[in-house]
């Protein structure tokens, strides 16, 4: 995996640019194909640069003549590169140069996604049996051309609908009031553009049954956070009943729960090793066990899950990033910490980089927590976007009958939706823990430091 | 056919993970950058100046990040790889 993946990541994304480009250049314009094949070309030679960069300067030798030289030769081609940039944005189209730069990401999100899909037992299960493979395969092109179905529409209806506004607005626009109708226009296309509705959950049908009561605006007002609650009341209860009459050889509930925490402990342990795991296994396992469970509430009829709001996600990265903080401040000490935000400077070299590597490092740990909630909650939230949309058009597909149900067709999506819950929640639990990790001492890399650890195997955290 | 033993099977979900979180980083810290120069362009009035270094530093912050995470994937391969 590694350096080699993304070696990979590189070639696969230098096909798909100049057939994306190809593509492009036959069924739009060739100025739009070449603005692609740029912006996948500026991607592609940005991630090697940065490569370049990152090795020179973390490198083992770090502080050698060959990789300084290679670092600020790393440097003046990412400047030389940004300057291509803003000249390209200017001649061509930036819609064009952004689907070229996010062709690189895309490989690799595939690839990794790849990755774990093809030694998994539910894959050797699918490709066994060719029909089932055939049937899988139908049903992915018509999940993409559904998918899809919205953005063609809207492409097809923008200029029709544009047009529609502005004869509208001249026809009813009087001389005297110029601005109105173009407002009006204008909010009328927003009305337009709010897209699908989320499911329908039990507080909001009360909320519509009950419109005018003052219970049912604070649920409504609350829904987010009495939902996030019930979930941790569930888990709690879970707990208690797993716990309450415990046996040396356990059955039941108990026998599950000992082996979801056992499989949990091992998991984490497999990163912090033995030394660390034990302190913080509870904090990473609770993480997992929680959002876990709020991804899957949705899936639950009349619930909803906490972690499609942005707010929810937010708030669990930024207890992970406070406490991975409070980690660091606690294990290396108030200049033990600004040492290692600064890149842990110990030659002439390190020092003269530390107004480079300061801002760096303050970016890379501001960065953390905006990745993580980003993409827990657009998994998630895309996650029930895709199940109102089949279950909408399962209902239409029946429309001419006049049935009260529909054709089931969210199905197979909702096993994908307990496939990416269970995946997205894992993806968190990982990310916080190497973060944790990042903030233990290096004991891996740089001697010296058992002190630290052993203040911090004896701390209450 | 014979299932892979737990212990290996967790190193491919740590690698997948570590490896999905890869694109979101690699986005969010330019544009994080980019956002406080910004700020800090509107609050001192230097033009793009400020907006173009937390650019480019954002970019170098999601490099790091970035090596980091496959230096510890590929930690886990050679974990799996150790008889």
């Amino acid at each position: 995996m590694g350096l080699e993946f993304l070696a990979r990541v590189r070639r696969t994304a230098l096909w798909v640019g100049l057939v994306a480009a190809l593509v492009t250049a036959t069924y739009a314009a060739p100025l739009l194909a070449l603005g692609v094949a740029l912006g996948a070309a500026w991607s592609l030679a940005n991630l090697a640069l940065l490569e370049r960069l990152i090795v020179a300067i973390t490198g083992a030798e770090r502080s050698s003549l060959p990789s300084v030289r290679r670092a600020v030769q790393a440097v003046a081609g990412m400047l030389a590169l940004f300057a291509a940039g803003g000249l390209l944005l200017r001649l061509l189209s930036p819609a064009a140069l952004m689907a070229g730069f996010f062709i690189p990401y895309a490989v690799l999100v595939l690839k990794a996604a790849a990755l774990l899909l093809l030694p998994s037992a539910l894959w050797k299960r699918l490709t066994q049996d060719a029909r089932l493979a055939s049937l899988v395969v139908a049903l992915l092109f018509g999940a993409a051309w559904f998918a899809v179905a919205p953005l063609r529409s809207a492409s097809i209806a923008a200029p029709g609908h544009a047009a529609a506004a502005t004869e509208s607005a001249q026809a009813t626009a009087g001389p005297a009031a110029p601005g109105a109708p173009a407002g009006e226009a204008h909010e009328a296309g927003h009305e337009k553009s709010e897209g699908p509705q989320k499911f329908p959950n039990l507080i909001t049908v009360l909320h519509r049954a009950f419109p005018n009561a003052g219970w049912s605006r604070f649920l409504e007002h609350y829904e987010v956070i009495l939902f996030a609650l019930l979930v941790a009341f569930l888990i709690g209860l879970v707990a208690r009943l797993a716990t309450r009459n415990p046996q040396l050889i356990p059955s039941g509930l108990q026998n599950a729960v000992e082996t979801l925490v056992e499989q949990l402990n091992d998991f984490i342990t497999g990163i912090l090793g033995e030394r660390h795991a034990p302190r913080f296994v509870p904090f990473l396992g609770t993480l997992f066990l929680y959002i876990w469970a709020m991804n899957l509430f949705g899936l639950i009829p009349f619930m909803d899950s906490p972690t499609s709001n942005l707010n929810v996600t937010v708030a669990l990265a930024l207890t992970v990033f406070v406490y991975a903080q409070y980690v660091g401040l606690r294990g290396l000490g108030l200049v033990g910490y600004l040492d290692h935000l600064m890149g842990s400077p110990r030659n002439l070299t390190g020092w003269l980089l530390v107004p480079l590597m300061l801002p760096i490092h303050v970016l890379g740990e501001l960065a953390k927590p905006i990745s993580l909630s980003c993409r827990l909650f657009g998994n998630i939230f895309g996650e029930d976007m895709l199940l109102v949309a089949f279950v909408s058009l399962g209902i239409t597909t029946l429309s001419f009958a006049h049935l009260p149900f529909g054709l089931p067709l969210q199905v197979p999506f909702l096993v994908l939706a307990l496939l990416t819950s269970t995946l997205q929640a894992l993806v968190f639990t990982v990310l916080s823990t190497i973060y944790i990790l990042l903030m233990l001492p290096h004991h891996d890399h740089e001697p010296g430091h058992e002190a630290e650890e052993e203040l911090l195997e004896h701390s209450p955290i | 056919m014979v299932d892979p033993p737990r212990k290996d099977r967790n190193s491919t979900l740590r690698s997948a993970g570590l490896l999905l979180a890869v694109p979101t980083l690699l986005i969010v810290s330019p544009l994080l950058g980019a956002f406080l120069g910004n700020l800090l362009d509107r609050r001192f009035g230097s033009g793009h100046w400020c907006a173009g270094i937390g650019l480019a530093l954002g970019f170098a912050a999601a490099g790091r990040e970035t090596y980091q995470l496959v230096r510890r994937a590929q930690q886990e391969e050679e974990k799996d790889r150790r008889p």
